[in-house]
């Protein structure tokens, strides 16, 4: 069993992120289909969320970066601070901020940032897992 | 005319990241460089790094900029998923 586990919701796969605020306090849940066909190894950006996410977390503005396929056209790309405390996770992330987000959930956890964790169902069919990777 | 923060901080990161790229030996290559109000704060190796030094120079993130040195912010990024 991973450390953090998650049931599918609508029938995919989701994680939970927590995005700390700019005025501090708990932060915002927000829930993220986990979504290896999003981007790739060399992409500049790691999540996908609503852009009012990442300027309501005092996100700091990178770069526009250029998408095709689902979302078409020029995107700002933001460094926002991201937490999944069951993994102990908590790090600068860069996000690319859109206008809309995939229906019933907050964003996307793309491949590059997937692929900082061993991810997967762990055996169980219905749900959706991170563990760290092994300290190399 | 003067430019607005966010102008120059955005000139500022074009130029390292042209630098960056054409020559391999410039300071800024494979670095994370966070930029406030028109100048250089952090070079580092990490986002998390640039991040903690920009919030300690300047609390507004409107004022600020960071960029990855060495990408290419030209390609273009495909994303199979449907929202």
């Amino acid at each position: 069993m991973p450390l953090a586990e998650w049931s599918l919701y609508a029938d995919r796969p989701i994680l939970e992120i927590v995005l700390a605020l700019a005025a501090g306090g708990a932060g915002l849940s927000r829930h993220l289909v986990a979504d290896t066909g999003a981007g790739s190894r060399r992409d500049v950006f790691e999540l996908i969320l609503d852009e009012d996410d990442c300027l309501q977390c005092g996100g700091i503005p990178i770069h526009e970066v250029r998408l095709s396929g689902a979302y078409r056209g020029s995107f700002p790309v933001y460094l926002v601070d991201v937490r999944i405390p069951a993994l102990s996770f908590d790090d600068s992330v860069p996000v690319v901020g859109v206008s809309s987000v995939p229906r019933g959930s907050d964003g996307i956890a793309c491949f590059n940032f997937l692929r900082r964790f061993n991810y997967g169902n762990f055996g169980n069919p219905d749900g959706f897992g991170l563990d760290p990777l092994p300290q190399g | 005319m003067i430019a607005s923060v966010p102008a120059s901080n955005r000139e500022l990161a074009e130029r390292i990241n042209a630098e960056a790229r054409r020559d391999p030996h410039s300071p800024y290559a494979g670095k994370f460089v966070g930029i406030a109000n028109g100048h250089v704060v952090a070079v580092a190796d990490s986002w998390r790094e640039v991040s903690r030094r920009l919030r300690q120079v300047e609390p507004d993130p409107g004022k600020c900029c960071c960029i990855e040195a060495s990408a290419d912010y030209d390609a273009v990024h495909e994303v199979w998923s449907v929202p």
